[in-house]
């Protein structure tokens, strides 16, 4: 895109320009009592005219040498070459003109063109294009480091999706091969139970397929969601997993991001429950106030340090997707106390209108 | 030849340790005599019992599969269990160590004791601490040493406890004669094991060898001092006094730089 004669804006004040560079050189003609007035301007304002467009054309000179395959040399000829054209161009058109108007005037010859004039119109032509080339190489370059930029952010965007996919579909896999051992245990043991876990085994897979797509969904849905997982995570530890939960029933309406809540019950039973001999009680509380969906789980610990697995990379995890998401707009905090652990976090309240 | 097998059962699932009894039952010559719910209980019972063979579940709390195995130096007669564990499954040799992926058969559970079998008629199996030319020995050592490269935390056994010792806390560990003594947070650990083997598994630009018989955490040392013409002594944050040889002087100086 020609940076001048694509923006009607830009080539109008270019032409102005031109037109007063048409008059000063009128006027010096004048000041040298070359000429007079009238034959002053109908001599130079065309060729400024001209002269507007011979270095627009300076544009296309640049651009058909790249900036990635130019070397030094080449490109000093070239723009060399290009100015000394412009130069005897001007120079012919100069001279020419000059012919004409004499000629259609029937007159003595007004502007006496000595070879001195000559010489100084011809180093005119070919410094103005050598600056034309100059200015368009400039513009051209930060063009393309725009052009870089652009591109740089709109590929970060892409991967920051890529990213965010990535966080949201982390099931544990052992989670689902671990379930299914137990089903294979309770086949022989209890065959209704073991039907019991499949299905809610699929409804938990069928959920997290279903909502993974979708950028917010209702905390009804998560909480759906994460009755079948905790199905099925109560048939693999029996009594040792207990579960309380306390959601207003506005707060059920609130839009979240997918799977926000679902790997919080799964650390609490990793990190918690599961180190415990007599197991434990999770607490899940959700409500809203004051414009924020306030969610905290807490779930007793061992006061023994435990497994040196998960350094805490699931809720890493978590305050990277909240702030892609929310950007400060968003809080998740957590602290561990010598027998419980909680989880607080705090997301702008949007109420689900389609309920 | 046909000697009864003892098994032991660790799991912290009940469900997968009925799964592991209702396959054994097709197994007559197989006693199970115990069950344990977590690693730590999995370390006494594999001291106390002696078990020819263990069903070992790899990922448990407290004490993954792979640390009852450091803590209780057991090379052989195991057969790990696991869902899904990519990194403890590349280093396996397959062929001297067996592991079963939860959901398991009931055939490919038979395969894995026959295995077994053959490898403890082969072996002695009245003491834990095989011979060392057992290819599973090999595979099990090979294991846990790539383990142990990604250590954040020692295990030490004492009649009876374990304790965890983080490796940050580490002041300095002393060689004695057959032992270690590890000195953390105040506190010292005796712990079975020769400084060198120590040593290899831990990360070298943190831990230094500053004596034939001494090695410090880097964090730890505070200055160095000359006693005499050619030693050293390194002072600790924690004031205690460690002797430096003069190999040991130059490895230390070349991490300080």
């Amino acid at each position: 895109m020609h940076p001048i004669l694509s923006d009607r804006r830009r080539f109008l004040v270019y032409l102005i320009a031109w037109m007063m560079t048409g008059v000063l050189i009128a006027r010096l003609l004048v000041a040298a009592d070359l000429a007079n007035w009238s034959f002053a301007l109908l001599f130079s304002l065309p060729l400024a005219l001209f002269g507007s467009f011979l270095t627009s054309s300076a544009y296309f000179v640049c651009r058909s040498l790249p900036f990635n395959r130019r070397s030094f040399s080449l490109a000093a000829l070239v723009f060399a070459s290009a100015a000394l054209i412009s130069g005897l161009s001007w120079l012919g058109l100069c001279y020419g003109w000059n012919r004409v108007l004499v000629l259609a005037s029937d007159d003595v010859e007004v502007l006496h063109l000595s070879s001195h004039l000559l010489v100084l119109f011809f180093i005119t032509g070919f410094a103005v294009y050598l600056l034309a080339l100059l200015a368009f190489d400039v513009y051209i370059a930060f063009d393309n480091i725009r052009e870089a930029e652009r591109r740089e952010a709109a590929s970060r965007l892409l991967a920051r999706d890529a990213e965010l996919q990535v966080l949201r579909s982390q099931i544990d896999p052992h989670f689902l091969f671990n379930s299914l051992n137990s089903i294979s245990a309770l086949t022989a043991i209890d065959a209704t139970a073991a039907r019991t876990m499949t299905i809610a085994l699929a409804d938990f897979f069928r959920q997290t397929l279903a909502i993974a797509e979708k950028e917010k969904i209702s905390l009804k849905d998560e909480l759906r969601l994460c009755e079948n997982f905790l199905a099925v995570e109560k048939i693999r530890f029996g009594k040792k997993l207990g579960t309380e939960f306390e959601v207003t029933e506005e707060a059920e309406s609130a839009l979240i991001p997918p799977m926000i809540l679902q790997p919080l019950l799964e650390n609490a039973i990793k990190h918690g429950i599961r180190n415990l001999p007599k197991g434990g009680l999770i607490r899940v509380t959700i409500f809203q106030r004051e414009g924020w969906l306030h969610i905290a789980v807490e779930n007793p610990v061992s006061a023994e340090p435990g497994n040196s697995t998960g350094n805490g990379l699931g809720l890493v995890n978590l305050r990277q997707r909240f702030f892609a998401l929310y950007g400060e707009q968003a809080r998740v905090s957590w602290q561990r106390g010598d027998e419980k652990f909680t989880l607080e976090m705090a997301l702008p309240f949007e109420p689900n209108n389609l309920l | 030849m046909n000697k009864r097998l003892q098994v032991l059962i660790v799991d912290d699932e009940e469900l997968a340790r009925r799964l592991s009894l209702e396959y054994l039952r097709a197994h007559p010559d197989l006693d199970v005599i115990g069950e344990c719910e977590t690693g730590l209980e999995a370390v006494d019972a594999i001291n106390k019992l002696n078990p020819d063979l263990v069903l070992l579940d790899i990922q448990m709390p407290q004490l993954s599969g792979l640390e009852v195995l450091e803590l209780t130096r057991r090379r052989s007669g195991v057969i790990f269990t696991t869902a899904y564990d990519q990194y403890a499954l590349k280093a396996f040799d397959l062929h001297a160590v067996d592991y079963l992926l939860k959901p398991y058969s009931q055939q490919r559970f038979d395969e894995a004791l026959g295995k077994a079998r053959k490898l403890l008629t082969h072996e002695t199996s009245a003491s834990s601490l095989t011979s060392p030319t057992s290819s599973s020995t090999q595979a099990l050592e090979t294991l846990l040493a790539q383990q142990s490269e990604k250590l954040q935390r020692l295990l030490i056994r004492d009649r009876g406890q374990v304790h965890v010792v983080p490796l940050d806390s580490i002041d300095y560990v002393e060689a004695q004669d057959d032992y270690i003594l590890i000195h953390a947070a105040g506190k010292s650990y005796m712990k079975t094991q020769s400084l060198s083997e120590l040593e290899a598994q831990l990360d070298a630009s943190k831990f230094v060898r500053v004596h034939r018989s001494f090695l410090v955490q880097i964090n730890a040392v505070q200055s160095i001092e000359k006693t005499s013409k050619d030693s050293q002594v390194a002072i600790l944050k924690s004031g205690a006094q460690v002797a430096v040889s003069r190999a040991g002087n130059e490895r230390l100086r070349a991490l300080l730089s």
